[in-house]
């Protein structure tokens, strides 16, 4: 391994955070909601819609209730961690300053195949979709590299570029362990002694103990108060109107999790959300000329 | 001539498209050049995943023209005492001449006599560098991707907003060395912003190859130049190098010669410098099916899988985009994450095995089929009903009748296992591995399981083929029928026809599979083939209870697709389209009745036609005009006593004897030539509208016979044919 081969996970999210700081990013917090992917934190969602610039880096626990396997498959966990940047207006430079990126964290990209292959992103959820490529690295898949084209049903302008990277991944090349339980988060510590037993209990819950009944109820309640407070008169709402979307994604996830969903209502329930995601996206970019509500 | 070199540079496109838009490029370029005279001559296009290259030589001037410019109509030039009107010397004056020196032209073709005053104006041709950058942009607009994006991108051109496949991150454009100007806009609010892109003499190589110089831009003073730099920068810009170097590559790292691979074209423009480096599958997943082993590979990995030679075992072949300097690590790398996912697979592998298929069948009462056509275990139902249907035509034996039915209800059990769900190419596929895996007695339904999917493609020699055991062809061919008209059916009912080019649930692809079936795969027992028109009503009224209002316009559509899609595929067997269509499109045959009946008709056609090509074209034209005649008046019974004339008496004669002819088609057919001379006489010797409507019925009657004498085998008339 070239570099320094040996950075724990602690100090790969420093160095990306470090790097996309000295390039403008505000470096955010995690969404303090239970989301699938850094895209849904409205510091993407909502701010790639409407046109102020924006540059932001985070990192976002992401929660997968179906990828759960009791902390026992080596590459699949529940909760994986993105560390996700957006840029808005995308640079015209942005796929160096990308590449630049790895160099920070010890991967000579000359020493590696590097490879941009088409993988576009949709989130049927959100009304959002973008063209993009996955990023291989030596055959492994360790960023998804977006240029939004949608969000919530409306067609962007400037078009984001999003760059999400698989932490997980990316430390097990650079550590060069094929068990993701046996990264080394800190200096001390490794991953499995941080988050084994979160895997279990986690999937545990989500595959055994989840009230399906309960989780059909909440995922109907959060969609109402979601809408609910959406439509309340004055606007500016849409903030609290999406806390509430998450909710019921998330609320729906568990559920497709225990296999509660069938296949044809999958599909509505899906619309549902992608329904409110719309409504809260139109109500944040404001009437008419797209004037973003708050800026 | 001045040679024009254009780059566009790209961020990467996806491999796919690559071939596609760089012949695009070259026709719209030779088209938009082609309109401004420019006289585009060896126009060549090369692509890359970064870069879109042209070359092509133009003339440097555009040259000059005349242009003919129409005045007042000759007569209206002067009046009585011939002077000129005051219309003729203004339009004269306009021009800037003396109405003398006008000429006269006529301004419509039609009328050449209605003359006019015409002016010629001399239009000096434009320098090819002024009028390039109009092209440029026009062919920029004119490239159709797969998936357009936007990136916020503006060309001045009228038209603003620009989308394309990929951001564009440098163009050079040079007219024998002179840069050719042109700019592409940030597009901001909706408006022109600033330059973005802006043509120069300034290409860009491999981001970090090599080394020294990496990422720095390269300037280039022509094509060979452009070519040679991006050489020593690690970018092949002919794919066809790319392609030799890959083969090359494959032959020494692998030390095997004629390794050949599908992968190898898209190798070709998923990287500008193709690379090959050898990895290894560690031994303990050599258990696993070498179909798993190829979907992980090959589907996702884009590896060749290597077998054989002086190494046990399997090594896979990858292709990196550079040097591979660093190949150990980048090997080790790639070792890695084929391990992951063959672990993952194996752990598949075994947890599917725990159950037996047939026991997955009720699970697929949660998997939807597709929105309003029911579940996957409604669709095995169907099929099954198919099944039935065929044996009930008397085209299946009792046997085949009970595996194909087994078959049919286990087909799509597979989309439950975790392997399937993990690697959905694998449908099919596995639930013939886990069947097979469940002892000897499934073998026969393990294939039919197998293959129903197929076949894929066009080609005869697509599997099956050759896949299966002669006695096996039936029971593969019912599964593989019902599956694919119960698919027609559903989404013929729901309007989700092919349109254009979308066919988003392959439709044309399932149909194509049905008839090659039919032709290539049955096994026409005792003479007996499926009737594709009873299918098609079948599969059609399985939906009754699945949709509410089933369309009376569906089985309709279907047939008129089938028809279509024969025509297509025999098409593509080296017969003429005008052959097909009189086989394809007999007034008295239904052609989904029997599909292999129209091949042996078309074969016996297109030999006899053959022999007798000037008999067939003249008996073409002569059924062509008895058709029309027809038309416009009915037939009566033909009786002898009204012929008037020796030539009606003799192809009454003629037509008697083909009539009764007995023997194969071809046989029959070539008797057809005998048919022109009587033919011939009748229409010269005879009025066929004759002024006596008995007489004229009569006429028509024998007509009538004449042309549907071959009714059972071809339409004659619908070849094509001159006199």
């Amino acid at each position: 391994m070239t570099g320094n081969p040996r950075m724990t996970l602690q100090e790969i999210i420093g160095a990306l955070q470090r790097y996309w700081s000295e390039r403008g990013c505000l470096i955010h917090q995690p969404w303090d909601a239970e989301v699938g992917a850094g895209t849904m934190h409205p510091e993407t969602f909502l701010r790639v819609l409407g046109p102020q610039p924006w540059r932001v880096a985070y990192v976002q626990p992401s929660r997968r209730p179906a990828d759960g396997r009791y902390g026992e498959n080596p590459n699949r966990l529940y909760k994986h961690q993105q560390l996700q940047v957006i840029l808005k207006p995308a640079p015209a430079d942005v796929q160096d300053l990308y590449l630049r990126s790895l160099t920070a964290i010890g991967i000579d990209p000359a020493a590696h195949d590097i490879r941009f292959e088409e993988d576009n992103w949709e989130s049927p959820t959100l009304g959002a979709w973008g063209i993009g490529w996955q990023v291989l690295l030596d055959g492994q898949e360790i960023t998804q590299f977006t240029y939004f084209q949608q969000a919530g049903g409306i067609d962007l302008a400037p078009i984001s570029a999003e760059i999400t990277y698989g932490l997980e991944r990316i430390a097990m090349y650079l550590q060069d362990v094929d068990d993701v339980y046996n990264l080394r988060w800190s200096a001390e510590r490794l991953y499995g002694d941080v988050r084994k037993e979160e895997e279990y209990e986690l999937s545990r819950y989500s595959f055994e103990l989840a009230d399906t009944d309960l989780h059909r109820r909440l995922y109907d309640s959060y969609l109402a108060e979601g809408w609910r407070v959406l439509k309340t008169p004055g606007g500016r709402t849409a903030l609290p109107a999406y806390d509430w979307c998450l909710k019921s994604s998330h609320a729906f996830n568990v559920l497709d999790a225990r296999g509660a969903i069938s296949v044809s209502q999958r599909a509505g329930m899906i619309l549902g959300i992608r329904k409110l995601a719309c409504a809260i996206a139109a109500q944040y970019v404001g009437p008419a000329d797209g004037e973003a509500a708050r800026g | 001539m001045a040679e024009l070199l254009l780059e566009i540079g790209a961020e990467e496109m996806p491999a796919s498209w690559i071939s596609g838009v760089t012949e695009q490029l070259r026709q719209r370029f030779t088209e938009a050049a082609g309109r401004e005279r420019l006289q585009p001559r060896a126009v060549r296009a090369y692509g890359a995943p970064r870069r879109l290259v042209l070359v092509a030589a133009v003339v440097d001037r555009q040259p000059a023209r005349e242009e003919q410019v129409f005045g007042p109509a000759v007569r209206a030039a002067r009046d009585a005492t011939g002077k000129w009107t005051a219309a003729a010397e203004g339009f004269a004056r306009k021009n800037g001449v003396a109405p003398e020196e006008l000429g006269q032209a006529a301004k419509d073709p039609a009328h050449p006599d209605m003359l006019s005053l015409v002016f010629v104006r001399k239009i000096a041709g434009r320098e090819t560098i002024e009028v390039l950058p109009a092209v440029i942009g026009a062919v920029l607009r004119a490239l159709a991707f797969p998936k357009r994006m936007s990136w916020d991108a503006w060309i001045d051109d009228g038209k603003g907003a620009f989308p394309f496949g990929r951001p564009i991150r440098w163009m050079v454009a040079l007219l024998d060395g002179r840069i050719v100007p042109f700019a592409i806009h940030a597009m901001v609010s909706g408006a022109k912003g600033p330059v973005v892109v802006e043509t120069g003499t300034q290409t860009f190589g491999n981001r970090f190859l090599p080394r020294e110089t990496a990422g720095r831009p390269v300037d280039v003073p022509s094509f060979e130049g452009l070519k040679q730099a991006l050489a020593r920068h690690f970018v092949l810009v002919d794919p066809a190098e790319r392609e030799a170097r890959i083969r090359e590559e494959l032959r020494s790292a692998t030390g095997q010669s004629g390794t050949d691979h599908a992968l190898i074209l898209e190798w070709r423009d998923l990287v500008e410098f193709p690379t090959v480096l050898v990895g290894r599958v560690p031994d303990e997943f050599m258990t696993l099916p070498v179909e798993v082993l190829d979907t992980v590979l090959v589907h996702h990995q884009k590896y060749i899988p290597l077998r054989g030679g002086s190494a046990a075992g399997v090594r896979f072949a990858a292709v990196v985009d550079g040097d591979g300097a660093n190949a150990a690590e980048i090997v080790r790398g790639m070792e890695r994450v084929v391990v992951a996912r063959l672990r993952d697979a194996a752990f598949f592998f075994a947890e599917d095995r725990k159950r037996p298929l047939a026991q997955r069948v009720a699970d697929l009462e949660g998997v939807v089929f597709h929105q309003g056509l029911g579940t996957y275990k409604d669709k095995a139902d169907r099929m099954v009903r198919l099944v039935d249907r065929m044996a009930g035509m008397g085209v299946l034996g009792k046997d085949d009748h009970a595996t194909a039915r087994e078959a049919a209800l286990l087909s799509k059990a597979d989309l439950t296992t975790l392997m399937v769900r993990e690697f959905p190419e694998l449908q099919g596929i596995m639930g013939g591995l886990y069947l097979e895996a469940e002892g000897p007695q499934r073998a026969d339904v393990a294939r039919a399981v197998r293959w129903h999917y197929h076949p894929l493609s066009i080609e005869e020699t697509a599997a099956p083929k050759g896949r299966l055991k002669a006695e096996e062809a039936n029971v593969f061919g019912a599964v593989s029928l019902a599956d694919k008209l119960d698919t027609l059916a559903g989404y013929f009912a729901l309007e989700l026809t092919p349109k254009g080019s979308s066919d988003p649930f392959g439709l044309r692809r399932a149909s194509l599979g049905v008839i090659r079936v039919l032709l290539d795969f049955w096994e026409a027992r005792a003479g007996k083939q499926p009737d594709l028109k009873a299918l098609i009503g079948e599969a059609v009224t399985g939906y009754a209870g699945v949709l509410k209002a089933l369309p009376a316009t569906t089985q309709q559509g279907l047939e008129t697709f089938f028809l279509d899609r024969l025509a297509y595929v025999l098409g593509t067997r080296g017969f003429d389209q005008d052959e097909v269509a009189a086989v394809v499109h007999t007034p008295g045959v239904d052609a989904l009745h029997d599909v292999q009946d129209v091949l042996l008709r078309l074969r016996a056609l297109h030999a006899a036609r053959a022999e007798a090509r000037d008999d067939f074209e003249h008996l073409a034209v002569a059924f062509k005009r008895a058709k029309n005649i027809l038309e416009k008046a009915p037939p009566a019974a033909i009786d002898p006593q009204l012929f008037e004339s020796d030539a009606e008496r003799e192809l009454h004669a003629a037509v008697g004897r083909l009539g009764a002819r007995d023997g194969s088609y071809e046989d029959r057919l070539r008797a057809l030539a005998g048919l022109r001379v009587p033919v011939d006489r009748f229409f010269d010797d005879v009025l066929v509208m004759a002024e006596d409507a008995r007489v004229r019925a009569n006429r028509l009657g024998l007509l009538h016979q004449t042309v549907s004498l071959f009714y059972r085998i071809a339409d004659i008339s619908k070849l094509g044919g001159s006199i």
